[in-house]
């Protein structure tokens, strides 16, 4: 999937008046097209957001309109993600939850005072009769935007209804492939990204910016087993039949812990990229990348003068050494992040080589995540399709056959998704998945080399590490949309509470806006070690539909969701 | 926990949600051990961490409201005597009605609850903005509102109660499923597992949706039917909204946690079973989300967090199903809460520790022993009020 799409941003909006759109009151250059934080970011990294709980700084992270740390308020409706809003001229932008403004918060005061986390869960109990005062307290403190102070009179417009014989749902490199393959075979297909869509092979309908959202379990007894809903420019309902489904949904890349990975500064690699149209400055001018792979090698082509140092959990690539000389960007090898200096903003990284107890200071005001690549596999959880966890790829992943066929007839998982890597054996997935689509035998011989199922993840000695170290001070936020810390989830174990679903509601790991995208893959590896057992052993949680935050009007839209034994 | 400790209890107990739980906390205070717990999931996989954590005192009969009551006291007193702090926020149950007949049925329950001390209030829809603004009141021709009535977090109940069992020497073994309930001369003798068993005399019920189930496996038909019940939570929100609201005609609820979400759902449709799984369908999503934003309109834009399901335990009279089997000595009932175990918990199963202790209770067995099902043509009593 190109997660580097912006759209509207997922909400309605009153109808434009005219003029500049205006951030907290003053005017704002937007470029067409181009999302808010981009437009903020010329000015340098912008704080939109306090999180949730101690109201600590937060920057945007993400860059895809998952997470929780650009949340803007626009003409009087709530928690819009600033990543991916394209301001329209008129628009009045707010932020949320921070007073007088999230640079300077008042409350900011909570993370200094509750210096070693707030307990919900035994705290304020006493005297009981104090209890409707902590009620209104605690309230308050929670939540991000007021409810909106009106009723959106934009209507979201009729929903998009299809039917087809193959569903593609990825436009990257596996999707594009079996899209192509399914043109040459004239099949009737219907390819659909979150993003843009390059131009369509002939005979293939593109719906680009639709987001798949829910894969229901299938009805095997219909002639479309599979339907799926999404949303068009995160406003606009979709929902599509199918006979078969390819899910070519690709990874994402992921968070990582360590004492300060929530300070302004710390984002992912497709966050970074999002910041900047590629020949603009980005708000950063010496960056950390982390990670030594192919991600890392594409953030130091786009971003190499502004890169301080790289350092990976393990191993450096080739690749990444070869460009990094050339710019004469030192390297640092099985190394681990110990800590960050800045609270506004990342002023240096405190990093340390594996297994040796001296640390070095780095200075830096980014770090970038590009250390490792997650399944974007939700939809394959949501439909019932049986996963399984491989070991080097820290995560788990759809068991596929030979053909691609995934437990559930007719679904067929390729490319990255499936644990394909590298664009070679990425397309030829795509291509054979086409193939099977249409009850063709497999056109390869063998699967090309998936991510190997056995073998540890490099993070889990890094996390290692990382529990038996000492933190003098300072919160290790585990769950940054929920403000859980890493204590939390120790003291959870401690007390017997064990695997990840009875640990997420214990601690509320993972509930967060994101769903557990930044923090889940983490908490397993982090869960294994604590509990000692593997992380397989662990469990996942239920993916819960939708995969991404959905309006309530997207979906009151869709009129063809009859009950269950209707038509 | 992987395997019993013991090789035979005094009382074993299916089921580790707040039923069973509780169940098993109030026989331990009143000395009746060695009592094993045993569920076949994690603590909290089931309807006890799958609810809206509401909790009314509003009903149409009058037990009924008195075992509620007794449980809002005892949710009061939690933090206290269970340290853990589940939060409940009386912010009250507003039940809106949209036809005469309802406002009928609001008048009737609002007598009952009245004759029971507690100060609810019937409402005209004018006056239905003092309790929760921003509602759009065409249809709604009256309403019902009990300030005392309020909302929880569940999750924090069942850690408190597990804690609190197992202090006071109780066992819970959770992942284990009890497969087979052994009989010797019509009495219970005792349960077994996949690898193993254990000698009992009393055995009780506490599965909820999975209760018909596990009464079969005693050999016992039994009326109850799970059905599976949707819910959803919204992004959070600044606070805005008070109290729990509960529409009669479509079971539409929804209340705003402590966290800011907006929780809630809706009656739809569902083949009785426990069968199909817990999945969501894209039928409530739709039919939620109308219902929802038609009734609150600013909350329009608002995002869909995400969507789960749990089962509710139901039975024909609408009340629960407490006692012990008149067929099997030693097996006692403790389900057929439809979705409201949370509600009456603490007060419904002290009673059902009194009566696997042989003490006498309170409750009116034609109102809620098991034994009423069983050759009466049509329940004495019923309880319609199954929804919020």
């Amino acid at each position: 999937m190109v997660n580097t799409a912006q759209w509207s941003g997922g909400r309605e909006m009153e109808p434009p008046s005219s003029g500049a759109p205006r951030f907290r009151g003053a005017p704002v250059t937007v470029r067409p097209g181009e999302s808010l934080v981009s437009a903020l970011s010329r000015r340098g990294l912008p704080i939109l957001q306090r999180s949730i709980r101690y109201h600590r700084p937060r920057a945007p992270f993400c860059g895809v309109g998952a997470c929780t740390q650009c949340l803007v308020r626009v003409n009087g409706q709530p928690n819009v993600r600033a990543c991916t809003y394209r301001p329209l001229p008129g628009d009045r932008i707010e932020t949320e939850n921070a007073w007088p403004s999230p640079t300077n918060d008042l409350l900011g005061v909570l993370d200094l005072l509750f210096w070693r986390g707030i307990d919900t869960l035994h705290g304020f109990r006493r005297p009981r009769s104090a209890a409707p005062v902590y009620h209104r307290i605690i309230r308050r403190l929670a939540g991000y935007g007021r409810a909106a102070d009106t009723v959106p009179t934009t209507p979201v417009g009729a929903p998009v209804v299809r039917s087809t014989a193959v569903l593609v749902i990825g436009g990257g490199p596996a999707g594009r492939a079996a899209a192509g393959r399914l043109s040459e075979n004239r099949a009737e297909t219907l390819w659909i990204d979150a993003g843009p869509l390059p131009d369509s092979p002939p005979g293939v309908t593109a719906l680009p910016r639709t987001r798949a959202i829910f894969l229901p379990l299938p009805d095997p007894a219909a002639e479309t087993p599979f339907q799926l809903l999404a949303s068009i420019d995160g406003v606009r309902a979709a929902s599509i039949r199918a006979r078969r489904v390819i899910v070519a949904t690709g990874g994402f890349d992921a968070g990582l812990l360590f004492p300060g990975s929530d300070r302004p500064g710390v984002m992912t690699a497709e966050g970074a990229l999002s910041l900047a149209v590629p020949g603009d400055a980005p708000p950063f001018a010496r960056a950390l990348i982390v990670g030594g792979g192919e991600r890392a090698a594409l953030l130091l082509e786009r971003f190499g003068t502004f890169v301080e140092a790289v350092v990976a959990p393990g191993a450096i690539d080739p690749v990444v050494v070869e460009r990094a000389s050339a710019l004469g960007v030192p390297l640092y090898p099985r190394s681990l992040l110990r800590g960050v200096q800045g609270r506004r903003r990342v002023r240096s990284a405190h990093v340390a080589h594996r297994g040796a107890k001296e640390r070095f200071e780095l200075r830096c005001d980014a770090i970038l995540l590009a250390h490792r690549r997650v399944p974007n596999a939700q939809l394959l959880f949501q439909a019932g399709v049986r996963m399984h966890w491989r070991g080097a790829g820290g995560a788990y992943f759809p068991v596929i056959d030979h053909d691609l066929t995934t437990s559930v007839p007719g679904l067929f998982a390729a490319g990255e998704l499936a644990g394909f890597t590298g664009t070679e054996a990425i397309e030829a997935s795509g291509r054979s998945a086409a193939e099977a689509s249409l009850g063709r035998p497999a056109s390869l011989d063998a699967l090309p080399a998936r991510v190997p199922a056995d073998g540890p993840h490099e993070l889990e000695g890094y996390y290692r590490e990382l529990l038996s170290g000492q933190f003098a001070s300072g919160k290790l936020v585990a769950c940054a949309c929920e403000d859980v810390l890493l204590e939390e989830i120790r003291h959870a174990v401690r007390d017997g509470y064990r695997g990840i679903e009875v640990v997420k509601r214990y601690t509320g790991v993972g509930t967060g806006l994101c769903q557990g995208r930044y923090c889940l893959p983490d908490a397993l590896l982090l869960l294994s070690i604590l509990e000692g057992r593997p992380p397989e052993s662990i469990g996942y949680i239920t993916q819960r539909p939708p995969v991404f935050p959905t309006a309530l009007s997207t979906f009151a839209s869709l009129s063809d969701c009859a009950a269950p034994g209707g038509s | 926990m992987i395997a019993p400790a013991r090789p035979e209890y005094r009382v074993v107990v299916v089921g580790a949600g707040v039923i069973g739980l509780y169940t098993a906390y109030h026989l331990l205070k009143g000395g009746f051990g060695p009592v094993l717990v045993v569920d076949r999931g994690f603590l909290s996989s089931g309807a006890s961490g799958r609810n809206g954590g509401g909790v009314r005192q509003q009903w149409e009969t009058q037990a009924t409201v008195r075992l509620a009551r007794e449980s809002v006291a005892a949710y009061r007193r939690f933090g206290s005597d269970f340290g853990y702090n589940v939060w409940f926020r009386q912010g009250g149950y507003l039940f809106l009605a949209s036809s005469a007949a309802e406002v009928g049925q609001l008048r009737s329950v609002h007598a009952v609850v009245q004759k029971e001390g507690l100060a609810s209030r019937l409402l005209a829809p004018n006056e239905v903005p003092r309790y929760a603004a921003g509602l759009a009141l065409d249809g709604v021709h009256g309403a019902s509102f009990l300030r005392s009535d309020g909302t929880l977090y569940p999750f924090p109940a069942i850690w408190g109660l597990y804690e609190a069992i197992r202090s006071l020497g109780g066992e819970v073994l959770l992942g284990t499923e009890v497969l087979s309930v052994a009989r010797d001369a019509g009495r219970v003798s005792g349960v077994s597992f996949v690898n193993g068993s254990v000698k009992t005399s009393v055995v009780v019920n506490a599965a909820g949706g999975w209760s018909k189930e596990f009464s079969a496996r005693a050999g016992l038909a039994v009326v109850n039917q799970p059905s599976r019940h949707e819910i959803l939570a919204t992004e959070p929100l600044k606070p805005f909204l008070d109290p729990m609201v509960v529409r009669l005609s479509d079971g539409l609820y929804f209340s705003q946690t402590m966290r800011g979400e907006i929780v809630g759902g809706l009656t739809v449709p569902h083949p009785p079973g426990i069968g199909a799984g817990m999945a969501t369908s894209p039928h409530f999503l739709t039919s939620m989300a109308r219902a929802l934003s038609t009734l609150v309109p600013r909350l329009r834009s608002l995002g869909v967090l995400r969507a789960w399901s749990g089962f509710y335990d139901d039975t024909p009279d609408g009340l629960p199903v407490i006692g012990e089997d008149p067929r099997l000595t030693g097996f006692v009932h403790a389900n057929g809460f439809g979705g409201h175990g949370f509600m009456l918990a603490p007060a419904a199963a002290q009673r059902v520790a009194k009566s696997v202790m042989g003490e006498g209770t309170d409750l009116d067995p034609a109102m809620f022993a098991p034994g009423r099902f069983l050759g009466a043509p049509s329940p004495a009593t019923v309880e319609r009020l199954q929804l919020g």
